[in-house]
């Protein structure tokens, strides 16, 4: 496997990184939640944003190493799959959908309330929510048709409206009555930490610099430093407009405004002002609620990739090439939502803290996935940018605490509607795609030590597709040897690519080829009741990682398959078998299968330190169809004793098979006298299906010495050979 | 004088496009290397991944008939949101002499040669002399006089690209060259070009670009209906 196929183009810089990070964030939320964050908690409200703003950082320094190391759509999502398994990555997948949705469906009404607002006399509920459907329309036709390179236009508008709120903090806080400001907290500490909960909404985005980190250039600098900057500089902004706003306009006023900072803005700057607040606030909400359709797209397409969700979704248009099933299906559930305005009154409160509500949980499972993925550590997690040891574990666990703590003070409601949406998470699991998910989660790995009796095989599968009677046989073989150790299988599959290669390629080259593995080799375990892993390192060569995991793993045995070819190209086996077999210092043997049945399989022994183990290893391939393995053994010097006085070689294959640890009703012998034993040979072994040779571990050097017959058997026998090596001497 | 054997030269297609033009003009560019890059543009609205997983097979296909029976040729596949950052990146990977714009021709007979003041003049006439060192083809290199320009310049300049063309070994006969002393450069260029096969550009001041296509060059590429030639200045 290598991943030189098609690459995926890095083309976003920092600037791009922040003012996506940036622009996603400043949207509707705090141009419409400062009224209700103020009548819920007074000028403290202030606070709450800035507790808002640290439980996103928290989450975004998380998710910087997390998507640093996997840097592929899907963002929290992916990661908790990956971490936790897809009962858990179901409900973060649904949470994230539905929480953009109602983030989207929120930012629309935002929309129609400022639009509605300024012009005098058009106040009304069905004209905020017609004018809220209609951009909401305008959005998704656009993103069905697709658009490309409109980023220039994006950052103008961005910049506009980010230079608007700031001139509005700037000239408002020389309005600033300090009366308003008295008293600071008239809800206490409750009320501070349950409006934290309504205005974490407007921090979402920044996420989306880690959902688009397969795109970001120089990702280990630019990652971690624009999400950190974008979070902490917007959380900068909000303080100052809450405490602008809480401190220009009198709580009663503040409190009942639709289209608070509006109202702020009529006091410090005039019309002109409440003009442009008004301009501002639209792009936002335009802004936002774009990147929430198209985000959502991107955790719909994760999660059809992971078998979690209809691929269905995932078509692209035809012509446009755009997801516009998932675009579709998201928008229409998202007018729903806006309609649902009109028999709610307060829709626009709740939109917001049901998102905020699925979006704390997507991050508390994120701190969760980062613990696990330290712990497991797998071969492909290899971040470029890693929590420094004073943060870690500390990020984690303050982030899940103050996570929980937030979470604790939302309002009943709203728990309500944010468990209904966990529970449609896990029945849509145990429903629909349990039976689909092939990942299982490194939970297990990070937390559980293998019991130390094991029997690991290692079985290396380039093709998992049409590797399945290797993995069939490797399964047999550690099943076979369960009195030796609880039997494991470890299917590796390495993602073969030059050192230099973008890791987003690579993250989606092993994921393509590695769900395809996990399946194939998961069926078969399961059917062996053998415990399997999987490891997909990445190297530039295959035979280096293959070694490399052996060595880990302590390998009780190797299989590998091979094409049969012997001394090609001035290779014994091939390039990448010739090594292996040189460094590793297991069993092993190279596997030809060129039959679908591994049937009664034939081992041909002769005195010698290998026999044991080619006869081990006949009975043990025997187990996958359950028949009885023959040991067959040809005496060159004993033609003129004839057939009766056998007795001298079949206490040679005795003795053979007793080391080998079989009881003489586990084998048939056969014994061949005969002083040509090649043709000898090959006239017995027809009518087997399998072939077990042993391979010689003398080594000439770094090349590998192999006899004239298992040449000639490797290239003429009809069935299946193994070439069998015992462990190496000096182990 | 860089030998010609050693230029590459890069040509982007878009590989989206169900019928892609065979790029005869692969052909005529026998002598150097070719980067053959197939981009699939993707919209703003989809993961690259998800396009790459659902039209790899397809897009690489096309351009592996492209490059078939064609030796020299490297393709490379990207799934890109940008078209011109990808162009900029692989010409750099595979240190690309020249990249080829949209468009195709099966024969190269005349080959129009504008050049400025440029620093790289030394790489296009060596781009130039591979063109025509293995055909029939003949040259004319062409200058606009800017109007407050000595016009001996000019020509100057146009006589030292005739002679170091001859000194790849090219017959003097098959070069020719043309003093513009009036109009806009960009104009005149676009105006010659219809009694052309192709057109070989140096690019556009270096320090004054962060793409290879800059604009001056961009828009002077849209209305020139042959294929054009941009020699990059890596130097």
């Amino acid at each position: 496997m290598s991943a030189d196929g098609g690459e995926l183009e890095r083309t976003l810089g920092f600037l791009e990184a922040m003012t996506l990070g940036g622009g996603t964030m400043i949207g509707a939320g705090i141009f419409i939640l400062p009224g209700i964050a103020a009548r819920n908690a007074g000028p403290a409200s202030s606070i709450s944003y800035a507790i808002a703003g640290l439980v996103a950082l928290l989450a975004a320094l998380s998710l910087s190493e997390l998507a640093t190391g996997m840097p592929i759509a899907g963002g929290s999502y992916h990661y908790v799959n990956r971490a936790l398994g897809g009962l858990f990555g179901a409900i973060v997948g649904w949470g994230m959908w539905t929480g953009l949705m109602f983030a989207s469906a929120f930012y629309m009404v935002g929309f129609g309330q400022y639009i509605v607002g300024p012009i005098p006399g058009l106040d009304g509920r069905h004209f905020v929510i017609a004018l809220g459907l209609l951009g909401l329309a305008l959005l998704v036709g656009v993103n069905y048709y697709g658009t490309d390179e409109s980023t220039a236009l994006q950052n103008w508008m961005i910049g506009t409206e980010t230079a608007i709120v700031v001139l509005f903090v700037a000239v408002g806080l020389f309005f600033i009555d300090s009366a308003n400001l008295t008293p600071f907290a008239p809800t206490g500490p409750t009320g501070i930490v349950a409006t934290t909960g309504i205005v974490f909404v407007s921090f979402l985005g920044f996420e989306i610099i880690a959902t688009v980190a397969g795109e970001i250039k120089n990702p280990s600098r630019t990652i971690p430093l624009s999400m950190i900057l974008s979070v902490v500089s917007v959380t900068v902004l909000y303080v100052l407009v809450m405490l602008v706003s809480t401190g220009v306009v009198p709580l009663e006023v503040l409190g009942q405004s639709p289209i608070p900072v509006s109202d702020v803005a009529e006091v410090s700057m005039g019309p002109v002002g409440v003009a442009a607040i008004a301009f501002a606030a639209i792009i936002a909400a335009i802004s936002s609620s774009n990147s929430s359709i198209l985000a959502a797209s991107r955790v719909i397409y994760a999660m059809g990739r992971d078998g979690l969700m209809s691929d269905w979704f995932n078509e692209s248009h035809e012509r446009f090439y755009t997801p516009h099933r998932a675009i579709l299906t998201t928008g229409g559930v998202t007018a729903l939502l806006i309609a649902l305005g009109l028999r709610v009154d307060t829709i626009i409160a709740l939109l917001a803290e049901a998102a905020s509500f699925s979006f704390l949980v997507a991050y508390l499972l994120v701190h969760v996935s980062l613990v696990v993925f330290r712990q497991a550590d797998p071969d492909e997690y290899d971040p470029s940018f890693e929590l420094p040891s004073v943060l870690y574990p500390a990020v984690p666990v303050l982030g899940v605490v103050l996570t929980v703590v937030v979470i604790s003070q939302m309002a009943t409601v709203i728990v309500l509607i944010g468990s209904g949406i966990i529970g449609l998470g896990v029945v849509w699991y145990f429903a629909y795609a349990r039976r689909r998910v092939v990942g299982e989660g490194l939970f297990r790995e990070a937390f559980e030590r293998t019991p130390a009796e094991t029997y690991r095989v290692v079985v290396p599968v380039a093709n998992p597709e049409t590797q399945h009677g290797l993995l069939r046989l490797a399964a047999a073989t550690a099943h076979a040897n369960v009195e030796r150790g609880t039997p494991e299988l470890v299917a590796v599959n390495v993602v073969e690519a030059p050192q230099d290669t973008e890791l987003q390629n690579i993250e989606s080259a092993r994921l393509d080829h590695q769900r395809e593995l996990l399946q194939n080799a998961r069926d078969i375990a399961a059917e062996m009741d053998v415990h399997l892993r999987t490891r997909s390192p990445v190297g530039p060569e295959i035979s280096a990682s293959v070694l490399d995991i052996v060595a880990q793993e302590d390998a009780d045995q190797l299989l590998l398959g091979w094409d049969g070819a012997v001394g090609e190209d001035g290779y014994a086996f091939g390039h990448t078998i010739d090594p292996i077999l040189g460094g590793a210092s297991c069993d092993v043997s190279l596997v030809n299968l060129s039959r679908d049945s591994i049937g009664t399989p034939v081992a041909l022994v002769a005195p010698g330190p290998n026999a044991p183990v080619v006869a081990r290893r006949a009975y043990e391939f025997a187990t996958v169809e359950g028949t009885r393995p023959t040991l067959l053994y040809v005496d060159a010097s004993g033609v003129e004793t004839g057939s009766d006085s056998d007795g001298a070689d079949e206490s040679i294959v005795r003795e053979i098979a007793d080391s080998a640890g079989l009881d003489t009703d586990e084998y048939d012998c056969v014994v061949v006298a005969d002083d040509e034993v090649e043709e000898a040979l090959m006239g017995a072994i027809e009518g087997y299906d399998t072939v077990c040779i042993g391979l010689s571990d003398r080594t000439d050097g770094s090349g590998i010495v192999y006899g004239s017959i298992t040449r000639s058997i490797s290239e003429s026998a009809a069935g299946n050979v193994a070439l069998v090596r015992g462990t190496k001497t000096g182990r | 004088m860089p030998p010609i054997g050693e230029l590459t030269i890069l040509i982007p297609i878009d590989v989206s496009n169900p019928d892609p033009p065979g790029l005869e003009v692969i052909d005529a560019l026998r002598p150097f290397e070719v980067i053959l890059l197939g981009y699939f543009p993707v919209p703003d609205q989809a993961e690259p991944a998800l396009i790459k997983h659902e039209y790899e097979d397809e897009a690489s296909a096309r351009l592996a008939r492209i490059a078939e029976g064609r030796d020299g040729v490297t393709e490379v596949l990207v799934f890109t949101h940008d078209r011109e950052a990808t162009i900029d990146r692989i010409a750099d990977q595979y240190d690309c002499d020249a990249v080829l714009t949209a468009g195709d021709t099966d024969h190269i007979e005349k080959v129009l040669v504008p050049i400025r003041g440029d620093a790289n003049v030394e790489r296009i006439v060596s781009v130039v002399a591979g063109l025509l060192g293995r055909s029939d083809a003949t040259a004319t290199f062409f200058h606009s006089a800017l109007e407050d320009a000595e016009p001996s310049q000019g020509e100057f300049l146009l006589r030292g690209a005739v002679e170091r063309l001859t000194e790849y070994g090219i017959d003097g006969s098959r070069v020719d060259w043309k003093l513009s002393e009036e109009g806009d450069p960009s104009q005149n260029i676009v105006a010659m070009g219809t009694a052309y096969d192709i057109v070989v550009l140096g690019e556009t001041e270096p320090s004054l670009r962060e793409r290879i296509i800059g604009v001056f060059l961009s828009t002077l590429i849209d209305e020139i209906e042959i294929p054009a030639l941009i020699v990059r200045d890596v130097e």
